[in-house]
């Protein structure tokens, strides 16, 4: 695995629809997986919604939605895939230094299901 | 005195000081030592050259941590795990960031490329997180604290110092980000 590539935007889109699930036998592919982004006051609230843009190539609204919802509810989900993709995820936005981690997702898609967790941390960014 | 980013014909522009540029350059330099993987003597050369590390352990010093943080929340084992398979390619990742900012730091103009204010932003953004934790900025209101300190006259001891040194890197880094979403703008 070359992870340095996981910082370009363009190479997600091929992973998305390709050959992924065969590779991890231990992996069933149908099981979804989210990408989670968790405050912190260090972050800008515009270099976090800098990096949902330029990275997922989210518009700006909805890059903006995102970015709102970390930094009021303390986590946001971002992005869904299978284990690989998220974690590639995850890889590249620990190197844009945001707090990320996976977590198998628990209910149905786009809810915001995951666990509450991480409740001692600061709700503010520095903006 | 510095001048904050802006985005125009010639790409990201910006213009800091020789000891502004200093001080870059050396709080860059600390965060590269921090990620500097430690080399042992019994590594076997081919796993490290495609970035495994087998025998990797969570970071120990809270601001390591930080950059290199667990990839799940409640799963130590996996985490780690994951760290074996990742973690040497993403102190690469960082470090070449942090590289390419400090290259820039050699002209006294800056200039900077998509790809160059990319590199900018997550090495002053590392440099942030860093400072943070030494300044033990653990919520909105411990930074906004430390977002008081904005006179160096004020500067009597390390803690204070640091906490000027956090406020202009933030300010730096805002108003190079400002700069990267305007070109995002001006392109889509």
């Amino acid at each position: 695995m070359t992870l340095s590539v996981a910082l370009g935007p363009d190479t997600q889109e091929g992973t998305r629809t390709g050959t992924e699930a065969s590779t991890d036998s231990l992996t069933a592919p149908d099981i979804p997986w989210n990408l989670v982004i968790w405050n912190d006051p260090v972050n800008l609230m515009s270099y976090v919604s800098y990096v949902f843009q330029s990275y997922f190539g989210y518009t700006e609204s909805k890059a903006n939605k995102l970015m709102m919802e970390v930094h009021k509810k303390g986590r946001s989900i971002v992005a869904h895939g299978s284990k690989e993709q998220v974690e590639r995820h995850a890889v590249a936005m620990h190197g844009f230094g945001l707090w990320a981690t996976v977590e198998k997702a628990t209910g149905g898609p786009g809810g915001n299901s995951g666990k509450q967790g991480g409740s001692g941390q600061g709700k503010g960014k520095r903006g | 005195m510095a001048k904050a980013f802006k985005y125009g014909l010639k790409g990201i522009t910006g213009f800091l000081e020789p000891a502004e540029r200093e001080l870059l350059r050396s709080l860059i330099d600390d965060v590269i030592s921090m990620l500097q993987p430690e080399e042992r003597a019994n590594q076997d050369p081919l796993a490290a050259m495609i970035g495994l590390d087998m025998d990797v352990q969570e970071p120990t010093d809270r601001a390591v941590r930080r950059l290199l943080p667990n990839v799940m929340k409640n799963d130590d084992g996996a985490s780690l795990e994951f760290r074996q398979l990742t973690e040497r390619s993403l102190r690469e990742t960082k470090i070449g960031a942090l590289r390419a900012a400090a290259l820039d730091l050699d002209k006294d103009d800056i200039v900077l490329t998509a790809e160059g204010a990319r590199h900018w932003s997550m090495a002053l953004n590392d440099v942030r997180l860093v400072l943070a934790e030494r300044l033990d900025i653990r919520d909105e209101e411990d930074a906004e604290h430390v977002h008081l300190m904005q006179d160096w006259s004020q500067a009597e001891d390390v803690e204070s110092y640091l906490a000027l040194v956090y406020n202009f890197a933030t300010w730096l880094q805002e108003s190079l980000v400002q700069a990267m979403l305007q070109s995002l703008d001006t392109r889509a």
